[in-house]
């Protein structure tokens, strides 16, 4: 399933088979004049982890939020190449974007729940989007606060505030909230970097227990992490792919001697 | 409370020293200068408070005999009149006497000047925070300084030129075009029944008092929504919310509060609001309006209204009767504000949360 041939062309990209949930055809990404993304092409696997990683500023999370087109409003953002999603271009003219984004779930650096009541930070998402009934909400609510492990902590609570609770327990709930709106593709955001060790790990197996059923993308500044929890790498500086390979390739023997350079300033 | 402006005092003469000694904290290393400065500035500090007592009390005390000769009758009575004040024949009550025929009865003025701000505060707040959320998530982000001007601008425009804007062009228009259709509404409203006049009077008022009192409930607003994270944002857009779900998800819980109070700083300034409303109101006397169209009077209004026919009154009744009506309006503004205050509290110790934390 895993194609070992990095630097894709254009051609590979396009060429595109149920391998690949999102293809990345020369991604130029700017604001204003200035350049982010300077080319990005890669193609990232169905039902694996890309973990995308590289120096602060080369361009990982302006890359991730191109993938659920969260850049859109802000100003002088201007796209060049083609982001696939499941083969169909993501900034088409036709593209439903609630839907895109409903499809493209994203975790974020900090936890973000709504000012709303536990319940409704999960079940408002899936509601908005006609999924759940009414009578739903009670029944998945729980199933998904038990599948990453809140619910012995908040079922008590479940309509009151989530900011009492600690970072670690707002992220996952944030996490279900993502899961309520059943995505194929879940972008991670450095979504540990706030986060203590303990819920750090729960995140961890949780990215590890969702990859069979969608496809995971995150960006990390921890390559231990990425080690440990990614299928492939994606390693980016100033804007461009250095290399892509599947995880053991890329730690064991990089191909390009910057990505050696890069894991060696933290290989022990 | 101390100015040390000159560098070593006499205090300090042993030497450097950082902690303050008990003679320095009693002023003792102050030259006379400093101690000038410093009372002055003691001064200073106090006029506010001192004003205000001394404004409430002497506004208390001018209104003692009215409350006096009228009692209860200032709060309940429909009619408002300083009497014949052209014969000498007078009329003791209570032991004060006043003109012939006077009386003071303020209960038309307390309700118009609760009334008006009322329906101007339930026109004025979802325009307000429809507009800010409007402009903050809509305009351009290039162009938002300059709509900011306009708010700060239409907040400082003298209330006259609303008033002689209202009675012009605003109510005339009202009554040709808004009011006839409004009147459909009277089978459920009864109060909207009946002729329309010709757009002096209550509703005309209120919507001016209303547009008035919107940039004050914007440019607040404005300030709120803008500290709000712009991750809790994302977390709805991202999960693919519409900017008008996310608004109402995210944004508006976030400042819920703060509109509330943005809310009351308008209120404050609708019942206090003077001469608009008295170009505006029709000024009725001595009676309640017939529908929400027709003339009424507020407390602001009837005493700039009546100021001058009661200098006339030899007795001085008239003028403690306007005394009394201007302490009442000073109760109303004052629970209105601590009526807001306690519902903000409660608000905050509800579902609602802290501005901020935790994002």
């Amino acid at each position: 399933m895993l194609s070992s041939g990095r630097h894709l062309g254009v051609a590979d990209v396009v060429g595109s088979n149920l391998d690949w949930t999102v293809q990345l055809d020369e991604v130029r990404v700017g604001f204003g004049p200035k350049q982010i993304l300077k080319g990005i092409s890669a193609n990232l696997p169905k039902g694996k982890v890309t973990a995308i990683i590289g120096p602060t500023g080369c361009g990982k999370t302006t890359l991730l939020r191109s993938i659920n087109r969260l850049h859109d409003r802000r100003p002088g953002f201007n796209l060049k190449g083609r982001i696939l999603l499941d083969g169909e271009s993501i900034y088409a003219g036709s593209t439903d974007v609630r839907e895109l984004r409903r499809r493209v779930g994203m975790l974020f650096q900090r936890p973000n729940p709504f000012p709303q009541s536990i319940r409704e930070n999960i079940s408002l998402g899936a509601r908005i989007h006609g999924l759940w009934s009414r009578a739903d909400v009670s029944t998945k609510t729980e199933y998904l606060l038990r599948e990453v492990g809140l619910w012995d902590a908040v079922h008590d609570r479940l309509s009151s505030t989530p900011f009492s609770l600690s970072g670690g327990q707002q992220q996952l709930l944030c996490m279900a909230r993502v899961l309520a709106v059943e995505p194929n593709v879940l972008l991670l955001d450095e979504p540990t970097s706030s986060l203590d060790p303990h819920s750090t790990t729960r995140i961890e197996e949780l990215i590890a227990g969702l990859k069979e059923k969608m496809t995971v993308i995150f960006v990390t500044h921890n390559l231990q992490q990425a080690a440990r929890c990614a299928d492939e790498i994606l390693f980016l500086e100033q804007g461009e792919v250095v290399e892509q390979a599947p995880v053991k390739q890329f730690f064991d023997d990089p191909a390009d001697p910057r990505s050696r350079a890069y894991i060696s300033g933290w290989a022990v | 409370m101390r100015f040390n402006l000159t560098a070593g005092g006499a205090g300090d003469s042993a030497g450097p020293t950082f902690l303050p000694s008990a003679r320095r904290l009693a002023g003792a290393d102050l030259t006379g200068r400093d101690r000038a400065v410093r009372w002055v500035l003691l001064g200073a500090g106090l006029v506010p408070t001192l004003m205000l007592l001394f404004l409430t009390a002497e506004m208390v005390r001018e209104a003692i005999p009215a409350f006096v000769y009228s009692g209860w009758g200032l709060f309940t009575g429909h009619v408002f009149t300083f009497g014949n004040l052209y014969v000498t024949k007078l009329t003791v009550h209570n032991g004060v006497s006043a003109p012939h025929g006077a009386a003071y009865g303020a209960l038309p003025f307390i309700f118009g000047t609760l009334v008006s701000s009322l329906i101007a505060l339930i026109v004025a707040v979802p325009v307000a925070v429809g507009a800010v959320l409007a402009l903050t998530e809509r305009v351009p982000a290039r162009l938002q300084p300059g709509v900011s001007v306009f708010l700060e601008l239409l907040a400082g425009m003298p209330s006259v030129v609303y008033g002689f804007w209202g009675i012009l062009v605003f109510g005339p228009i009202l009554a040709q075009h808004l009011f006839p259709v409004l009147t459909h509404l009277g089978g459920v409203l009864p109060f909207f029944k009946g002729s329309v006049g010709y757009g002096e009077g209550l509703l005309t008022a209120s919507l001016v008092l209303a547009i008035m009192i919107i940039p004050i409930i914007a440019a607040t607003t404005r300030e709120l929504v803008r500290t709000v994270p712009i991750l809790a944002k994302e977390g709805a857009l991202a999960l693919g919310m519409t900017q008008y779900e996310t608004a109402k998800v995210v944004t508006l819980p976030y400042v819920r509060r703060g509109i509330l109070a943005a809310a009351i700083l308008g209120w404050a300034r609708a019942l206090g609001e003077t001469m608009a409303v008295l170009m505006i109101s029709g000024d009725l006397l001595n009676g309640f309006p017939a529908n929400i169209y027709s003339p009424f009077s507020t407390i602001a209004a009837t005493i700039v209204a009546m100021l001058d026919s009661a200098l006339t009154d030899a007795t001085g009744m008239a003028i403690h009767a306007l005394a009394a009506i201007g302490v009442i309006l000073l109760v109303i503004t004052l629970v209105t504000n601590l009526l807001g205050r306690l519902i903000i509290r409660r608000v905050s110790h509800g579902v609602v949360l802290p501005v901020g934390r935790g994002v």
